[in-house]
């Protein structure tokens, strides 16, 4: 009789689960942390109009979204640079089909203690050495004297293959002086607010009081500041696409919820976090 | 039907028995067989510094470095705390008391690793960072120190137990002889008890080359030696918090992927030896039994 209970109960749940999988439609996302607060924000709008949709989005880079529309895990992958001539070769028989939903610039971001000791502008050149180990210390920047914290960020990640495609001419250029790896943005922010001698590298969305994004000056002298405006006029040398990837054209609910993401109401989430929208 | 149950009961349990030999041993030609091209094709330069996937530069003497320095920093802190910790509640407090006691110290266990990460991250890092004034707390010492806190709770358990059951009349005869307790711990107890301490000791050590979310936390995750190689206030890498942040995006079946497989068996040939160790040189007879 026991048995007998335990055997109904099991059966309800099973069927139960069946059920509630075949109600509700799920869409998996997953990549880079710049892009993630856009798709998440979206997500949940999309699911108040849509509540049979269910939509799960996790970080873990550019890299991990590449892979995993590679490997059809998720169905849509957030990137925040190109795909790798490498990556699509490990995937023949994907056909990546990418849409930029947003633009970005990534910022050489420093601790708001040597901001305020007066190093507010670098050039191009300054960070390719800070990077390359041949300058260690503020004060050869005429900064305090104090031995400069490196942050190189993981050698998938969006961000830094963008910075380093424009620092250093090449996205997976070594970073010999560096002295700490960080993933996400959050991590790489948590690290430069706790120093008060660090450079790193963040998406524009994550600049605050804490940590100072420097101006880049141009060759021709005159020092870009981080403003939505330059990055809006293509001033500001290191700016990005944010994109999503599928495999082949989106079709049925994938479809939607990118057309949401394009539409207006979509965009002015891009802008509500701290990203100029492509439209 | 008792025939039938029994029959039923069998078959469960033997199903239950191959199926988890068999997980054990598809672990290991899983990463085995993974681990091939890495070693067919890195060879013998998988000793060296230099990691970098995108030129195919695969070296693990840095993570090896990492993973060995903050283990034995570990153990250093944890092995005295840990047994000096289960002498109190084995020997001097009531059984009231030590359960009261080994329970509090097993919550500690149970914490999950994030959570000491997040705790190291927050605060010990910036406290590591002040108190030496290096300009990042993320160092192996600091996660040396976390790891100690994490293993402590194997220790004080296992080294309770092993000193808590020595039959009594050891130490009442040790007593009878006129011996201080100092004496009696020292010169009679902690001798018969050695081999479950060492034992003890060793499986911590197992736990703490496994250890993987908080030491990634806190670690720097940067493939250097420091310069001096003892400078252990610097950042460094171990093998599981590589693992941990790069397995995820090295495309299934690269060569990248590969070389992460082996670093992955080298961590675990390295349990293995400590753990079969344990049981063939440390669970022999006891003085006692």
């Amino acid at each position: 009789m026991k048995h007998l209970l335990l055997l109904c109960v099991f059966a309800i749940l099973v069927s139960s689960c069946s059920n509630s999988s075949s109600n509700t439609k799920t869409i998996t996302i997953a990549g880079s942390s710049t892009v993630l607060p856009i798709i998440s924000n979206a997500a949940e709008l999309y699911k108040e109009t849509h509540p049979d949709i269910k939509i799960i989005v996790n970080a873990g880079g550019s890299g991990v979204g590449v892979n995993q529309v590679g490997s059809q895990k998720v169905n849509i992958g957030m990137i925040s640079r190109d795909i790798t001539s490498k990556e699509k070769g490990l995937y023949p028989s994907i056909l990546f089909k990418t849409q930029a939903i947003g633009k970005d610039a990534v910022i050489p971001a420093i601790s708001s203690e040597i901001y305020d000791a007066g190093i507010t502008t670098l050039t191009l050149e300054q960070i390719a050495k800070i990077y390359k180990g041949e300058i260690t210390n503020w004060s050869a920047l005429q900064g305090p004297n104090k031995d400069i914290l490196v942050i190189d960020k993981e050698k998938s990640r969006g961000t830094r293959h963008v910075f380093m495609a424009t620092v250093m001419n090449n996205k997976e250029a070594d970073a010999p002086g560096a002295d700490l790896v960080l993933g996400s943005n959050n991590e790489e922010q948590t690290a430069l607010v706790q120093s008060d001698a660090a450079i790193g590298m963040l998406s524009m969305a994550w600049l605050n009081n804490d940590v100072k994004g420097t101006s880049i000056q141009t060759p021709n002298g005159e020092p870009v500041a981080p403003t939505l405006s330059n990055i809006i006029e293509g001033k500001f040398p290191i700016t990005r696409d944010l994109t999503i990837v599928t495999n082949g054209n989106p079709t049925g609910e994938v479809k939607n919820f990118i057309d949401f993401l394009l539409s207006p109401q979509g965009q002015s989430i891009v802008t509500d976090n701290g990203y100029v929208s492509i439209k | 039907m008792s025939v039938l149950n029994n029959k039923i009961g069998k078959g469960y349990v033997l199903l239950s028995t191959y199926i988890c030999v068999a997980v054990t041993l598809l672990i290991f030609i899983v990463l085995f067989s993974n681990s091939y091209d890495a070693l067919h094709q890195v060879g013998l330069n998988l000793f060296t510094l230099e990691w970098n996937p995108s030129s195919n530069k695969f070296g693990v003497l840095s993570m090896l470095y990492g993973t060995i320095t903050v283990t034995f920093i570990a153990l250093i802190i944890a092995t005295p705390l840990g047994i000096s910790a289960a002498i109190f509640t084995s020997q001097m407090t009531s059984s009231k008391g030590r359960i009261l006691i080994k329970s509090t110290l097993e919550l500690l266990a149970s914490i999950p690793s994030i959570i000491y990460g997040l705790i190291g991250i927050a605060f010990f890092s910036t406290w590591v960072a002040s108190i030496f004034d290096l300009s990042t707390g993320r160092t192996l010492f600091t996660a040396g120190i976390l790891l100690s806190f994490m293993i402590l709770p194997t220790i004080i358990t296992l080294c309770d137990d092993a000193l808590h059951n020595i039959p009594k009349h050891y130490s009442e005869a040790s007593k009878g002889l006129g011996m201080y307790p100092y004496e009696i711990i020292k010169n009679v107890l902690l001798p018969i008890a050695s081999r479950d301490i060492a034992g003890a000791i060793l499986l911590a050590l197992g736990r703490a080359l496994g250890e993987t979310m908080a030491v990634m936390l806190l670690i720097g995750s940067i493939d250097k030696i420091p310069d001096p190689f003892y400078n252990i206030l610097s950042p460094g890498q171990t093998i599981t918090s590589k693992l941990g942040r790069e397995i995820g995006e090295s495309a299934f079946g690269s060569l990248h992927f590969s070389a992460l497989n082996t670093i992955g068996c080298l961590l675990m040939v390295l349990v293995i030896i400590i753990t079969i160790t344990t049981q063939v040189h440390f669970k022999k007879e006891r003085l006692y039994e």
